[in-house]
């Protein structure tokens, strides 16, 4: 009893989100809000990540935010579950390193740092915060997305060192962005300068890693641990926390959650998993599911046919769409026998190229959609674009443009 | 009007805990701040804003175990120092602090005068200390006295004394807001639970007549005959941090931003868009009135023009009228009428009185406000909650979307009869979205750029958008203190027009593409014919946007939802020509967020 408490007292209990950044591969689901607030399951991923924080015991959250803050502020307010927020904004979005620097005068002692767009389960937090005792500890995960996050050499509990750019394969320990800091994090990065427009956190990390009186500690961790980069890892996300029943409603039955507030007809059909938000509407006939979440006030038109999708706020799907795979954002309106039949696709991201991706679509906010169009698989359309009746989507169609047959 | 606290037993913390508590209720006043302490009866206030008495107290670090604080907006005599609360008698032995009107004041004051006291200050609140000292003097206890002076005043009042040897705090409540917080061992009082709610969230809501005894041992709640009465203690949900600014500039542009939640909640579980039908579970049972009279002030008076306008389109004659005109020179009702007040706060004093006048004479009445427990709530035979969450900027903004959408909900259940509503559901449903896409896209603050050092600002609309240019002018007056005024499109030309000038914006707030849309692009010609710039606010139906200088613009939606996407712009117009103009916003000179006097 008094060891545990004892070793609880002292683990940090503030918290510093970063939710300043875009994510510009997710576009262009971002036009209008940062990437933590892209919709996992009925949530921002930002939400989820708060309550990671909060059920690993964090009373203090310092929000960092940037590109879009507004919608981040007026989304949480001053506190969520009880637990005050303060917000600090980062004009220019220059880097971890300087995202962190922002909130300089918030937590007063030692704290945690995790990434707003970035799922995880409270007990990495809980592991980072119970075994940090020097000036850095990082949590560090198993896994082949080493390519992507930047690998890891540990030594026991000890960062040996940083490496930004693995060759394919070579590593399989990855920095999984879950960190835990003294004080001291911030005179180190502000002995750094923002170089070629970024000062990475990881700069900081290398600086200590590279100095002999401090010792970078690393946590081995295997649970969940997930991130959107692209638009079709907004599904992938939707899966598994619908698979894990991390949704926020009571479920109806096993794995079927309905919010009080939602009408569903009774000639309509829920497949689950499936998660319908505040005041969705389902039609008669409609068939939901499995592995669809629909957002708050969205309308499922008769007769439609629904799986594999993630349907945002305020959306409306016109009556006898069939759609598997699609992502939609906030306030479109899809008209009549929509159809959306699935990947793969090979898609087009910023210059890059993704084959064979599992991507039905993409149609970001405030989309009109004329009756029976299609989307060719992987297609991509911008928000405030009006596509008129029976036109076939191929590629991607830029925001606010207008498409006709 | 003002905010009170107060507090009992909490030691040395007494201090810091009434300078919080009269930090969150600045929003009731903010000419003058002051603080009585127990028991040694030191005494400091400051007029200006809270900073100032912050300042003071800082400087002095006063001590006390028990005490009673105030915030000012000034009703009788200017904010001064000497006119600051907490008022004292002659030899510093009570200290009181008061919000309301002594009605009866003029008379007491003479009478005292003819005693030989001298007054140091122009409030009616002076003679309640020396009304105590009285009694005192005259062998009372300090409870008879406190009581016995209560008895002989007039009018509307929330008071709260301490008196020198005697560890209680004292306070009684007639006509002006007044609520217990009941601690671990401490006994909190103010105008309004944010006042304390970070200390604790039970919460004993008085009723006019109520009197209560605080001591280090707990708190007694007597009524006007000094029997002690059973009080409820409820426990209330919102947190002290939920007013917080969250990182916006002001709390106006937050909760501007707010909207599209509030409007979420305000809507949510009240329709069935399947079965095309919308209910109010508060007001299930109400039968369909004969007629419905709106009273309300300020921004909610303009919520009731639509709120009427809407009522009549589905043929029930209905009219909306200033609570402060109703109270005194009440239009004629039949039984069948029912009254509908709305207020932000349910604290509105004139707002409450049309209210007791309507009431009084037999008829229903409801009231539509965004307060739980609020005096309104409580006295009027229904309430419908609008539930937009604490509104703290003192130019409402969210709330009065709320109201709107409100009296659109209102409406629909309390008429009768078989209606399809799908479509007007459908545009309630989709406002949070349509409002963040002006959030998101708006124009507004290069508009107030652009005219920002305009001689005056006109606003004005057709049918439902008249209270929209009447609002929009409201706003830009309260909070940039620029001349403004809202028409409604067709009067220009009967008087007005005269203002009009090269130097003289007009806002045309056109929606749709009906008659009055129509009529409404003449009324813009006439204006540009006087050579004043014409921003319009339209959803782009119409031919405004292309007549207009500049256009603001918003979704297509139905045509009640319309007016609330319009006034949307026109908020954020104001704001940004305030904030240009360097303007307090959250505190603009002179006005109080929930007026709680006649």
């Amino acid at each position: 009893m008094s060891a545990s408490s004892s070793s609880t007292a002292n683990r940090p209990t503030s918290a510093v989100v970063l939710a300043a950044g875009e994510g510009i591969r997710l576009r262009p689901l971002t036009a209008n809000r940062p990437k933590p607030m892209l919709p996992a399951g009925t949530r921002p991923i930002l939400e989820h990540v708060l309550n990671a924080l909060i059920d690993a015991g964090v009373d203090d959250i310092h929000l960092v935010v940037g590109y879009q803050a507004n919608r981040v502020r007026s989304h949480f307010g001053s506190t969520y579950r009880s637990v005050p927020i303060t917000y600090h904004t980062q004009d220019n979005q220059l880097g971890s390193g300087h995202a962190l620097l922002q909130a300089r005068e918030g937590p007063s002692d030692r704290f945690l740092l995790v990434n707003g767009d970035q799922i995880i389960d409270h007990r990495i937090v809980e592991a980072v915060s119970t075994a940090h005792t020097d000036t850095a500890t990082l949590a560090v995960v198993e896994g082949p997305e080493a390519v992507d996050y930047g690998a890891v050499h540990l030594d026991g509990d000890t960062i040996t060192e940083l490496i930004e750019q693995p060759a394919g394969g070579e590593f399989r320990l990855f920095n999984a962005g879950v960190y835990a800091f003294t004080q001291e994090i911030f005179e180190v990065l502000e002995t750094l300068s923002v170089e070629r427009g970024e000062l990475p956190l990881t700069d900081a990390i290398q600086l200590l890693i590279d100095e002999e009186e401090h010792a970078v500690g690393g946590v081995r961790t295997d649970h969940f641990w997930m991130d959107a980069t692209h638009p079709w890892d907004l599904l992938s996300l939707s899966r598994e926390l619908l698979a894990r029943g991390w949704v926020d409603a009571q479920p109806t039955d096993t794995d079927i959650y309905v919010d009080e507030s939602a009408h569903v007809h009774p000639d309509a059909t829920l497949v689950g998993p499936v998660v319908l938000d505040s005041d969705v509407v389902i039609e008669a006939g409609a068939v939901v599911g499995p592995y669809a979440a629909i957002g708050a006030s969205t309308t499922i038109g008769s007769g439609s046919v629904l799986s594999d999708v993630v349907i945002d706020t305020d959306t409306a799907i016109g009556p006898n769409t069939t759609a598997t795979e699609l992502v939609v954002g906030q306030g479109s309106e899809i008209g009549a026998a929509l159809t959306v039949s699935g990947g793969p696709a090979d898609v087009i991201l910023d210059e890059e190229v993704y084959s064979n991706v599992d991507l039905g679509g993409v149609i970001a906010d405030r989309v009109d959609v004329g009756g029976s169009a299609t989307l060719e698989p992987g297609a991509l359309i911008g928000p405030k674009a009006t596509i008129g009746a029976g036109v076939v989507v191929r590629g991607r169609i830029s925001g606010g443009s207008e498409v006709v047959r | 009007m003002c905010g009170i606290v107060g507090c009992i037993g909490r030691g040395d913390g007494t201090v810091d805990v009434l300078m919080d508590g009269l930090r969150s209720l600045e929003y009731r006043g903010y000419d003058s701040a002051g603080i009585a302490l127990g028991p040694s009866m030191g005494v400091l206030r400051k007029s200006g804003e809270l900073d100032a008495l912050t300042e003071v107290v800082d400087a002095n670090r006063p001590s006390g175990t028990y005490g009673i604080g105030h915030t000012r907006w000034s009703t009788h005599g200017p904010p001064t120092d000497s006119n600051a609360h907490p008022h004292t008698d002659e030899n510093g032995r009570v200290a009181v602090v008061h919000n309301g009107i002594i009605e009866n004041y003029t008379e007491l004051k003479a009478e005292l005068q003819e005693t030989g006291i001298t007054f140091t200050s122009d409030t009616d609140t002076e003679v309640v200390p020396h009304l105590i000292a009285q009694a005192l003097k005259a062998g009372e206890d300090p409870e008879t006295a406190f009581h016995n002076t209560v008895d002989r005043l007039e009018g509307s009042y929330a008071i709260a004394a301490i008196i020198d040897g005697s560890e209680t705090i004292y306070a009684a409540r007639q006509g002006s807001p007044l609520v217990v917080g009941v601690g671990d061992g401490c006994t909190y009082l103010a105008s309004d639970v944010p006042a304390f709610v970070e200390h604790t969230r039970d919460v004993v809501f008085l009723e006019d007549g109520h009197r209560v005894v605080a001591t280090t041992d707990g708190y007694t709640v007597l009524d006007e005959h000094r029997e002690p009465v059973a009080v409820d203690v409820e426990t209330v949900s919102y947190t002290a941090e939920a007013t917080g600014k969250s990182g916006y500039d002001h709390y106006m542009l937050k909760e501007i931003h707010e909207q599209p939640t509030a409007l979420r909640q305000c809507f949510s579980g009240r329709s069935d868009a399947l079965a095309g039908t919308v209910t109010l579970e508060e007001i299930d049972s109400i039968p369909q009135p004969d007629a419905v009279q709106f009273v309300a002030c300020g921004t909610s008076y303009h919520a009731a023009l639509y709120g009427a306008a809407v009522l009549r389109e589905m043929g029930i004659p209905a009219d909306a009228y200033l609570a402060s005109e109703y109270a005194l020179s009440p239009p004629p009702l039949s039984l069948g009428t029912l009254v509908v007040g709305i207020t932000q706060s349910g604290e509105t004093a004139d707002t409450l009185a049309a209210l007791r006048d309507a009431n009084s004479r037999g008829v229903s009445t409801l009231a539509l406000t965004n307060t739980v427990n609020s005096t309104a709530a409580r006295e009027c035979d229904h309430a419908v909650y609008i539930r937009a969450g604490p509104e703290i900027g003192v130019a409402a903004t969210k709330t009065f979307s709320s109201q709107l959408v409100g009296c659109n909900l209102l409406a629909e259940e309390l008429v009768d009869g078989p209606r399809d509503l799908r479509a007007l559901i459908e545009s309630l449903r989709n406002l949070p979205d349509d409002v963040q896409s002006i959030l998101d896209a708006s124009t507004a603050e290069t508009v107030a750029e652009e005219y920002g050092n305009s001689d005056a600002y006109f606003f004005i609309g057709r049918g439902t958008n008249v209270a929209v240019a009447l609002e929009g002018a409201l706003k830009c007056k309260e909070i940039s203190y620029e001349h403004a005024e809202g028409f409604p499109a067709g009067e220009l030309k009967h008087g007005p027009l005269a203002l009009v000038t090269p130097e003289t914006p007009v806002f045309a707030v056109v929606t749709g593409d009906d008659e009055r849309a129509q009529k409404t692009l003449g009324n813009i010609k006439e204006v540009q014919a006087r050579g004043a710039p014409v921003i319009a606010v339209t959803d782009g139906q119409s031919e405004a946007a292309e007549i207009a200088d500049e256009t603001l613009l918003i979704p297509e939606t139905d045509d009640r939802a319309a007016p609330i996407l319009a006034n949307v712009q026109l908020q954020l117009f104001s704001y940004h020509l305030a904030d240009a103009l360097g303007r307090p916003i959250d505190k603009p000179r002179n006005l109080a967020k929930s007026v709680t006097v006649e």
